[in-house]
């Protein structure tokens, strides 16, 4: 059975780290500890920041899309799946489409990249297709397995599950958050699934303005 | 197959494979055996003119509880879609319930007077302003984001959804259709204000939902989709559906009080006896 069959087992690992924050402890000490570290995001602040890493994939027009020269100094919300997924990616794109309908301003600023984790069977004309339900802006990349691999470890991925594709339907099992680089080039927060629409509507205005302090 | 007992949002993709609730078919047969066993009891003794409707009317009540609770109106309105968990709430709590309690015959009801304990705990629950205040605090706790997004998930938390909105619908209908006159100083124009008090709950709830930014419970929001609607629209239907069939449910009960009162007036006036006449003047 892939992973992704059900929602809340993927919730239950997307809370999981919140539980962790929470679990160190419920002195004041602690509690300031865990504010300062969240910053008040509703998403996942990371521990360390991961860099916005360098590659190059085939987005659905056919033209190469540099993917560092691309998203320089936007809100970058990168995001791997698959347009046969019948529940986690749908949703996950519904709501940030939602929320940038609402924020023209927030929208103009932020670039959505999908990249498929089943290249297989998502060309590029299906690609453009399903990201149209949600948004005509959100931009779709394809690579060859190989390219797949190689950005899912660049974005600190675990390797998505691709069963034998010569039995047609199947499921992918694959990484469910977004990871949101800002526009310094580097993600500092990630939005699993469960992340709601209100999550990203008080996020995403802050990702943009935040200089993230020291850095 | 996936036999459950109750309807729980499942987190998986909807399909129309059917699925069958063996806690609610328990339910709804024992709901129609225990109806068919007081029909029998009573059948020697009840008004012949009024069975078949009376009978009609448990019929129709017990049928749309089971619409209400089981595939595929359970299913998608415990995990997919707060539009349909809307339709659920309208079922099981104003519509079944004033159905239900028509439906039973009278001697049911003498039965009960014959139990003084029995009768002085259900004249505590259904005395008006008791009946009121536990529809209304049902009704809202019920349709908290958090309640209904920590309660969906478990089959024991649908159920006990369900049930609360069926315990506190009867309890509601109760002193406005129950066929034995218990209260007779809570006369028809109270009971049609005592419903129309009623809705005004629902007013606050639909336009929560109606107006709110983004969609308000996760169980929804987050479940996979169906493809028919996107979440924020499927509250707004929600708020809609609570707003006005909702309220067409109460006026309808408020139509059928005032069209039995006018009705009991007419027929009253038309039983008097002639006035006599006046005695002739003494000279």
């Amino acid at each position: 059975m892939p992973y992704v069959s059900n929602l809340y087992r993927w919730r239950a690992l997307a809370v999981l780290p919140l539980l962790m924050l929470l679990a160190q402890g419920c002195g004041p000490s602690a509690a300031a500890g865990t504010s300062a570290r969240q910053r008040g995001y509703r998403g996942v602040v990371l521990p360390t920041p991961l860099s916005k890493p360098a590659f190059s994939l085939t987005d659905t027009r056919g033209a190469t899309y540099d993917f560092r020269a691309r998203t320089a100094g936007k809100l970058t919300l990168v995001y791997l799946g698959y347009t046969n997924c019948p529940d986690v990616c749908p949703v996950h794109l519904a709501n940030l489409a939602a929320v940038l309908r609402t924020m023209p301003e927030v929208a103009r600023r932020t670039e959505v990249v999908f990249i498929t984790a089943d290249p297989a069977r998502d060309t590029p004309e299906r690609i453009r297709a399903w990201l149209d339900n949600f948004d005509p802006r959100f931009v779709g990349l394809r690579g060859t397995p190989a390219q797949t691999r190689s950005v899912e470890a660049a974005l600190e991925l675990p390797r998505s599950l691709v069963p034998d594709t010569a039995r047609g339907a199947y499921r992918v099992g694959h990484a469910a958050q977004v990871i949101a680089f800002s526009p310094d080039g580097h993600a500092h927060v990630v939005y699993p699934f469960g992340t709601r629409q209100q999550d990203w509507a008080t996020d995403l205005p802050r990702l943009l303005d935040d200089r993230w302090g020291e850095r | 197959m996936n036999v459950q007992w109750w309807c729980s949002a499942l987190g998986v993709p909807w399909t129309w494979t059917w699925r069958p609730y063996l806690g609610v078919w328990i339910f709804v047969a024992l709901l129609a055996s225990a109806y068919a066993r007081a029909w029998r009891r009573a059948d020697a003794e009840e008004d012949r003119t009024q069975r078949t409707g009376r009978i009609a009317a448990a019929a129709a009540g017990i049928l749309l509880l089971w619409i209400a609770l089981d595939w595929p109106v359970g299913t998608l309105g415990a995990g997919y879609l707060a539009s349909v968990h809307m339709v659920q709430y309208i079922l099981t709590s104003l519509a079944a319930p004033p159905l239900l309690l028509a439906g039973l015959p009278r001697a049911a009801y003498r039965r009960l007077a014959e139990r003084p304990r029995a009768l002085g705990v259900t004249r505590a629950l259904t005395h008006p302003v008791a009946a009121l205040i536990a529809f209304d605090l049902v009704t809202v706790l019920t349709h908290i984001p958090t309640v209904v997004d920590a309660l969906m998930r478990s089959q024991l938390g649908t159920f006990s959804f369900d049930m609360a909105w069926l315990a506190t619908g009867l309890m509601l209908w109760w002193p406005v259709f129950a066929p034995v006159p218990e209260r007779p100083r809570f006369l028809p124009p109270l009971r049609a204000i005592y419903l129309f008090l009623a809705t005004v709950v629902h007013m606050g709830i639909a336009y929560y939902l109606i107006l709110s930014r983004f969609p308000v419970y996760g169980i929804y929001e987050l479940a996979p989709p169906t493809g028919w609607i996107s979440p924020l629209r499927d509250q707004q239907v929600a708020g809609g559906l609570m707003l006005v069939v909702g309220a067409l449910v109460v006026w309808t009960g408020i139509a059928v009080v005032m069209f039995r009162w006018m009705s009991a007036e007419a027929a009253e006036r038309t039983d008097a006896p002639p006035a006599r006449p006046l005695p002739a003047p003494h000279h």
